[in-house]
């Protein structure tokens, strides 16, 4: 138990590329035994990444499950592994992601399995590399690692424009991320100059003081990289083509994780470690006029799609857009809503995703015109299609609402302007999902080629239902998951805003909060007062 | 340019001044001095006396160029024989045994040609030479 | 001379009388009994390399023939990265000799001489010896370039190569005149006292081992010497903008030759290009190292954009190479030990995909290689998947796509060049590195993501060819992984070359 304790990080790592070794070496005819080794790889990784929640403190704010072994001694590369509260939820979010995934695929592939399932173990073994590395250099091994599988995955199996997405997803992700690189060099190097130490770790990063115009162009160098995972508002053209051409499976991961990566990004990496960057005014307006323009125009442009998946893709780059507004109004409200919010579009949109599929597999067609009155033949579908669409434009009881919430309860706390542009986009969210549905769902059954269509087996409930228990719970009771980031947040803003505990003592992981936190009565008290307070604010913003 | 480093060179310049001077005072002097009567005859290219046939520029077999090259590279390593020759006392054995194994090592070549063909005239292809 | 001097050229000694064998073999024995001639040339080459190993340390083993040659851990890296290629090239090139009816004893005895002229010039400390090395390797490139003799394009870029070659040979020889001219030595360390001499000439006055000129260096002649000397180098190293061979040479040359051309003659150019420059020249760094950057960056710049519009893949290798030059020449324009060092590791990272892919390229082509287009790859992916797959691996290693050895070659490369603040270039160069990535992936497209227009006939692979291509992706992914060992044998060749100049060196 000791020995799984200490290196569960690697195993939950592992396990997808052993799961993919080993397909490998099956044989190609047995498409059942390949389909069943891919899924219980898949299960195994999940169940073996469950007591990491369990075993995870939330009141340390160092790193947890701790792994370090010298890897590149001469350049300071180190295997190094651990968690806090923000990649827990990421790696958790994508090992659930990742069994789904691959549980959805079992009828919709049928050509090339093998090679199918081994990209996909890869890609999640990649994913997971992302969330854990607490070294730089292996960061951006996996980083750049993932991309190949997800190429392939898009290129082979994807749609009918998959060449041109294909190249486009690896073109776009490589120029932004050779620029990481030498952001990366930089760190290093300034880090040697300062501390004559060569290391690639994360966390002696975390804690340089580098000169301001040095740091904007480091988090320039960044900025492309990870706008362009995001994607950000002019970066994003790669997306609709990725999405949309990717196999179902392909777009759940892509939305659901690959675009964390991103997010990610600024949270670990551009705030902690270029604090005078990320809070120089140049940079904050022009990140969150991006994430407005993101959340505006992606919501229109989802009004205007006459293909679901576009549409759906389209909708992720509003989602997205509110994830960075919360990261960048740079306080506790702000950037524990984006986090947070990095879950929940990962659990409603990889459904959604999934929604779009299952429909996709039995009618081979995503026009939105082909569709109409669905509920009639495919009940369950449609309601779970319901709570999903209802997750993600933000209904109260769901998780959707908690995560956009308090992301614009932090924007409001900066600037009222920002708040009632972000609003718009929950409102053209609602327009468009919910005359999405209405033009599926409801309506009259017309086209005859519906009229017999099945509704939803078990393996597909089963890919929808552990979401949707996700989104509810998420939904109704957040505070676990606020709790898990209590303490990243509090160091985040430390080392970006450092005076702001001090003026706003209850706030978000403040450190008295903090202490205060181990009368569980009173540190929910305080919340709820923050909450109603906000909720009077807006109402008078309103 | 310092001018020591110039003055290193003047010797090979006034050479030179002189080569050109002579060769171009040659070729003039016997210009303006001599008697000029052309005749058919004296135009025509002179090759060894006999009266030229055909046209100077016609294709001549590969094997010429094969022979020449061969010339030159054994004549050049006969040469190299020379100043060995000169200062073989000093060598001593060990010079010998040097020259020995130069020798074998031109002498595999030659074996090579040899076998390769390179060497017989009548043979219509030359083995791959 | 002494026994050490002779031992110090062991490997050069070996490889020559094992081609002299192999040639006489082939010679004397009946048509097409070839079969012992690859085996004496991988014996030849694996006593060669034993010779080497043999005097390890190589730290402290003294400079043969007068200071002529030094066999230091420099030279001992980039011998055994010549005779691996060789080795590669000739186990590769089995199938291709048996196709093509090629005259084996000549083929692998000229492979064998010009990997001892590849050796010479890695080891010599002296410009002459230099010349040397690069003309017996040369000389024997030359012909294995035409092998294909009854091919014209193979006749054609035989004789581009010759030509365009001896003219860059002249200039190198111009160069190495102009030299000895300026600074009265030909031997690498003795022009470096000379120049440092010139800088300094407080110390000028009391060294002992001043050259015999008396007087001050004349810096013109130094810089024109200098330029002659890039001009021959970068013509080997096929830089922008001496690169015009490359392209027609590399495409009609036979494919085992093209893959040898491409890593071990590269190899051994910048072998001597950094030592003559690092060693010799390093004093008056500021007046080469703009043309390194320039000619670094046209050669990304203009190699990747050349490289994209190809549809032969063994041109669209050769473009490929020009950019490689490039981004090597980023890590020389840094001119620190980290430099070296960088470009030691991507020349092995390089050498060893880039035969894995000559390789495949080899196998596919087919008799006469007549499937060397993008199109002739289409579905292959599926009808030759271990082929197909190691050419993925091999492209996304000339990518520069992590865990591979082509991702740490790169790293170390911009790593260094950064170090040396050398901002702009790095990012144009990492820029390049990522428009690079279109061309190769085409292949890639090609080879998994089109339906085959042409069934091409995919022959059974060999054992010869099967091992080179598991070794070359075994290294590669070796270099990319755990790139450790390779990384400090190049850091400690690097730091040894270095070591004794004692100026401006980081």
């Amino acid at each position: 138990m000791t020995w799984i304790h200490d290196h569960i990080l690697t195993v939950v790592l592992f396990i997808p590329l052993a799961g993919a070794i080993l397909i490998m070496f099956l044989p190609k005819e047995n498409k059942n035994g390949v389909r069943w080794a891919a899924n219980l790889t898949a299960f195994l990784g999940f169940l073996v990444s469950v007591p990491l929640f369990f075993w995870f403190d939330s009141s340390v704010g160092e790193f947890q499950f701790v792994e370090k072994v010298e890897w590149i001694p001469s350049i300071g590369a180190n295997y190094s592994l651990g968690l806090d509260g923000i990649s827990l939820l990421l790696v958790l979010l994508t090992t659930i992601l990742g069994f789904i995934a691959i549980l959805s695929s079992w009828t919709s592939i049928n050509e090339r399995l093998k090679e199918y399932y081994v990209f996909l173990l890869l890609l999640q073994t990649g994913m997971l590399g992302v969330f854990m590395t607490l070294d730089f250099f292996l960061f951006y091994v996996f980083w750049e690692v993932m991309l190949v599988p997800m190429y392939f995955l898009i290129g082979i199996w994807g749609g009918a424009r998959k060449l041109y997405a294909a190249i486009k997803f690896f073109l776009y992700t490589l120029v932004g991320s050779v620029l990481m690189l030498l952001g990366i060099l930089a760190l290093y190097f300034i880090n040697r100059s300062q501390t004559g130490v060569a290391t690639f770790d994360i966390v002696a990063l975390q804690n340089l003081n580098i000169p301001v115009n040095l740091q904007l162009w480091i988090f320039f160098a960044f900025f492309v990289a990870f706008a362009i995972k995001v994607p950000m508002f002019p970066f994003h053209t790669w997306l609709p083509d990725a999405h949309v051409e990717a196999p179902t499976a392909g777009s759940v991961i892509l939305a659901g994780v690959l675009l964390k990566m991103g997010t990610y990004g600024f949270v670990r990496f551009s705030l902690p470690m270029l604090p005078d960057a990320s809070s120089h005014p140049m940079v904050v307006n022009l990140m969150i006029t991006l994430s407005l323009i993101a959340i505006i125009y992606g919501g229109l442009v989802s009004l205007m799609q006459k293909d679901w998946k576009k549409l759906v893709a389209y909708s992720s780059v509003s989602h997205m857009g509110f994830i960075t507004l919360g990261i960048f109004t740079l306080n506790p409200n702000g950037l524990s809503g984006g986090i947070l919010q990095q879950i929940n579009h990962g659990i409603s949109t990889g459904a959604l995703f999934l929604i779009v599929g299952i429909i996709y597999e039995r009618r081979h067609t995503r026009e939105i015109s082909e569709f109409g009155g669905l509920s009639n033949v495919m009940p369950v579908y449609a309601t779970m299609f319901l709570i999903v669409a209802m997750s993600s434009l933000g209904l109260p009881t769901l998780n959707g609402f908690i995560g956009e919430f308090v992301i614009l309860q932090g924007a409001f706390e900066e600037n009222w302007v920002w708040a009632a542009l972000a609003v718009t986009g929950i409102i053209l969210a609602a327009a468009y999902l919910l005359w999405l549905y209405q033009r599926t769902m409801f309506g009259p059954l017309d086209n005859p080629k519906n009229k017999n269509l099945k509704d939803l087996n078990f393996r597909e409930m089963m890919t929808l239902v552990p979401l949707i228990i996700l989104a509810f719970w998420i939904g109704l009771y957040p505070k676990p998951f606020f709790r898990i980031l209590e303490q990243p947040v509090q160091k985040i803003m430390e080392r970006v805003r450092p005076a702001y505990y001090a003026a706003h003592p209850d706030a978000f992981g403040a450190p008295a909060r903090l202490n205060a936190a181990a009368q569980p009565s009173a540190s929910l008290e305080t919340e709820a007062a923050a909450v109603r307070s906000a909720e009077k604010r807006a109402g008078a913003s309103r | 340019m310092p001018n020591y480093y110039i003055q290193s060179y003047i010797p090979i310049l006034m050479l030179l001044a002189v080569v050109i001077l002579l060769a171009v005072g040659m070729l003039v002097a016997s210009y303006l001095l001599g008697q000029h009567r052309p005749t058919r005859e004296k135009l025509t290219a002179y090759e060894c006396g006999i009266t030229p046939t055909g046209d100077a520029r016609h294709r001549f077999s590969v094997k010429f160029y094969l022979v020449a090259m061969l010339f030159i590279l054994f004549d050049v390593e006969v040469i190299f024989l020379y100043p060995w020759a000169v200062i073989f006392k000093e060598l001593g054995i060990f010079g010998f045994v040097e020259m020995l194994l130069f020798l074998v090592i031109v002498l595999a070549g030659f074996a090579y040609l040899w076998k390769k063909g390179a060497l017989d005239w009548t043979k219509a292809d030359s083995g791959g030479l | 001379m002494q026994t050490s001097d002779l031992i110090r050229i062991l490997p050069e000694i070996i490889l020559a009388v094992a081609g002299i064998v192999v040639m006489l073999l082939g010679a004397f024995q009946k048509q097409n009994a070839g079969r012992m001639h690859p085996a004496i040339a991988l014996l030849g080459l694996l006593g060669a390399a034993g010779a080497i190993a043999y005097q390890y340390p190589w730290r402290s083993l003294d400079p043969a023939f007068g200071g002529m040659l030094e066999l230091d851990a420099f030279s001992a890296f980039f011998h055994i990265l010549f005779f691996l290629v060789a080795a590669l090239v000739v186990l590769s090139s089995s199938e291709y000799v048996a196709q093509e009816r090629l005259a084996s004893g000549e083929y692998h005895a000229l492979l064998l001489f010009a990997t001892m002229g590849m050796g010479l010039m890695a080891s010599s400390n002296d410009l002459i010896m230099i010349f040397i090395g690069l003309e017996i390797s040369s000389l024997a490139s030359y012909i294995l370039v035409g092998f294909r003799r009854g091919v014209a394009t193979s006749s054609e870029s035989s004789l581009k190569y010759f030509l365009l070659g001896s003219f860059a040979t002249a200039f190198l020889l111009y160069g190495i005149a102009l030299m000895f001219g300026a600074t009265g030595a030909t031997n690498l360390t003795e022009i470096h006292l000379a120049l440092q001499a010139e800088q300094n000439t407080v110390t000028a006055m009391a060294s002992p081992q001043l050259t015999p000129l008396v007087g001050p260096v004349p810096t013109a002649l130094v810089g024109l010497s200098i330029a002659l000397l890039f001009v021959g180098f970068a013509f080997k190293v096929s830089a922008v903008p001496f690169q015009i061979w490359t392209p027609d040479v590399y495409q009609g040359a036979p494919t085992p030759v093209t893959a040898f051309l491409s890593t071990g003659s590269k190899a051994a150019a910048f072998a001597v290009f950094l030592r003559v420059f690092m060693v010799a020249l390093e004093g008056s760094a500021q007046d080469w190292v703009w043309l390194l950057w320039v000619s670094g960056l046209l050669s990304m710049v203009l190699g990747n954009l050349a490289a994209l519009l190809q549809t032969n893949i063994k041109r669209m290798l050769a473009y490929s190479s020009i950019a490689h030059a490039g981004y090597i020449l980023v890590a020389f324009t840094a001119h620190s030990e980290e430099g070296v060092a960088a470009v030691m590791f991507y020349l092995a990272a390089y050498a060893l995909m880039n035969i894995g892919a000559f390789a495949v390229v080899s196998h596919f082509g087919n008799r006469g290689e007549r499937y060397v287009e993008m199109e002739h790859y289409a579905g292959l992916g599926y009808r030759a998947p271990l082929l197909a797959a190691s050419m993925t691996v091999f492209l996304l290693s000339l990518i520069g796509i992590p865990l591979t050895g082509g991702f740490f070659g790169k790293f170390y490369i911009f790593r260094a060049a950064l170090h040396a603040d050398l901002v702009w270039l790095t990012v144009l160069g990492v820029l390049n590195s990522a428009i690079a990535a279109y061309y190769y992936l085409r292949v890639i497209v090609f080879m998994y993501m089109h339906p085959a227009a042409e069934q091409i006939p995919v022959e059974r692979v060999r054992p010869a060819m099967g091992f080179v291509l598991i070794f070359s992706m075994a290294a590669t992914f070796l270099l990319g992984i755990f790139p450790q060992a390779v990384l400090d044998f190049a850091s400690q060749a690097a730091a040894l070359l270095l070591e004794n100049l004692g100026n401006g060196v980081l």
